[in-house]
């Protein structure tokens, strides 16, 4: 009876003749009679199918769908964030302050964006604002730095303890713990110290101590000794020089004895033997060296 | 961005049409199955909003298919059955209208009520078979296509719901 599909036959009307016959004679076909006629009047409780439909179309315009109605109400969120990202974007653009730092024992060349050249000696530190550099180049400094200044509008270099102006130029500016340095060797240099502003030609230096100026001879050379490690010190007091061979030799030098003299001088930046050589010669001092601290006493 | 038009079953008007001339068949199936009108009208709504979602990719002939393929799936999350209950229609009483006496009557109600109670006693698969059938007056081929299985299939578990139908009705007279 497995395969026996012959009620189906039936209550689809697909009996022949004689097989409706020997079916109807059955005693059983009263009751599948009765089922067929009072099945065939069962009704399934009705819904509301307008009410269906509603939901189908409020729900399905919630989920996300390749309507394109459907994405209008992102556009304006859309073009929001794209205008807040464009003027983020826009203000850390020009207020972006570019920094370029020379660590000690350690110097670094960059260009700027007219391709003028800063060489930042050791331990020193530039920061200037990309942005609309060709109308507006200015330069902080803080330390020593050797400038090639391509020609254009005035560049300003500014220190705590005085500005320099060029307009296309090489000069050295040095900017140290009070004391400013500014040397010509191109061109021609504005130096403004507060009260004063001096004007600097090839081969001139000006040197405020603690808004004390100083006379320095003229350099010969056409660019900085410290660019080839041999740093001239004009009138400079010996802690001053010390602090400079720790920046270049990245060593620590403690100063036990008292001294008053300035130093006069070149002193070599590529072996350290030598330059305290230099000082312990002119000083009469004795140097002990433990790890990377140098100790000077008196002889 | 372009702006397509909207063609096949992603047009309103191709969908709303596709809606009426369906959703009620599918309605009843999914009712047959759960005895649940709520659960058969939510998953009537399933079944079109992912038919809607698939708008594009649907041809408007495999739609149908589509339709029932998704209802028979989601059917598997449901498990809170109830009982099917069915009424009969009261307009469509056409018996021969010489007075039938009061016994006659009584032992057709009686009937009826044994014929709902088996119906509901019946298996899903049978009891979904046998009301598309009876009540939407589906064909075989129909009814095979809506579950998913093949015509002998569906004369199988129409003959067996006859068979257990007849049975309980009779054993219980």
């Amino acid at each position: 009876m497995n395969e026996d599909v012959t009620l189906a036959k039936w209550l689809n009307d697909e009996m022949n003749d004689r097989e409706l016959k020997d079916f109807m004679a059955q005693p059983e076909y009263a009751t599948y009679s009765k089922i067929k006629e009072f099945s065939g009047q069962l009704t399934v409780p009705q819904a509301n199918m307008d009410a269906l439909y509603q939901n189908i179309t409020q729900k399905r315009n919630k989920s996300n769908q390749p309507k394109v109605r459907k994405l209008n109400p992102w556009m304006p969120r859309v073009a929001a964030i794209l205008i807040l990202a464009l003027g983020a974007t826009f203000f850390f653009y020009t207020t972006k302050t570019t920094t370029q730092l020379a660590a000690a024992g350690d110097r670094d060349t960059f260009l700027l964006p007219d391709n003028s050249e800063v060489v930042l000696n050791a331990g020193s530190q530039a920061e200037y604002k990309a942005f609309n550099w060709g109308s507006n180049r200015k330069l902080e400094l803080n330390g020593e730095a050797y400038f090639k200044v391509a020609k254009g509008k005035t560049f300003d270099v500014i220190t705590k303890w005085g500005t320099v102006t060029v307009v296309g130029t090489q000069f050295n500016v040095r900017a140290r713990n009070g004391r400013l340095d500014v040397t010509c060797f191109e061109g021609k240099v504005k130096v403004t110290n507060g009260k004063e502003t001096v004007f600097l030609t090839p081969g001139k230096t000006v040197a405020y101590d603690n808004g004390t100026k100083l006379n320095l001879p003229d350099v010969k050379a056409n660019k900085p000794g410290w660019m080839n490690y041999e740093t001239y010190f004009g009138k400079v007091r010996l802690r001053e020089v010390l602090n400079e061979i720790e920046r270049q030799y990245k060593v620590t030098i403690k100063l036990d004895t008292n001294v008053q003299n300035r130093f006069n001088g070149t002193i070599p930046m590529n072996n350290i033997d030598n330059a305290l050589d230099q000082i312990i010669l002119v000083y009469h001092l004795q140097a002990k060296k433990e790890g990377n601290t140098i100790t000077l006493s008196a002889e | 961005m372009k702006q397509e038009q909207p063609t096949g079953i992603c047009e309103e008007l191709t969908f709303s049409g596709f809606f009426k001339s369906h959703a009620k068949a599918l309605r009843n199936f999914l009712y047959y199955k759960f005895g649940n009108e709520e659960q058969a009208d939510e998953a009537t709504q399933e079944a079109f909003i992912k038919l809607w979602e698939n708008c594009a990719s649907v041809p408007p002939e495999k739609a149908k298919s589509f339709l029932y393929t998704v209802a028979n799936n989601t059917t598997l999350n449901h498990i809170a059955h109830k009982k099917v209950v069915l009424e009969y229609s009261k307009k469509n009483v056409n018996h021969d209208t010489n007075n039938q006496s009061p016994e006659f009557l009584m032992e057709e109600d009686q009937f009826k009520v044994k014929l709902q109670n088996a119906i509901a006693n019946l298996s899903k698969a049978q009891r979904s078979a046998f009301l598309l059938h009876r009540i939407d007056g589906k064909k075989y081929h129909e009814i095979a296509e809506i579950l998913g299985i093949g015509v002998k299939a569906v004369e199988k578990r129409i003959h067996g719901a006859l068979l257990q139908l007849r049975k309980e009705i009779d054993t219980f007279r």
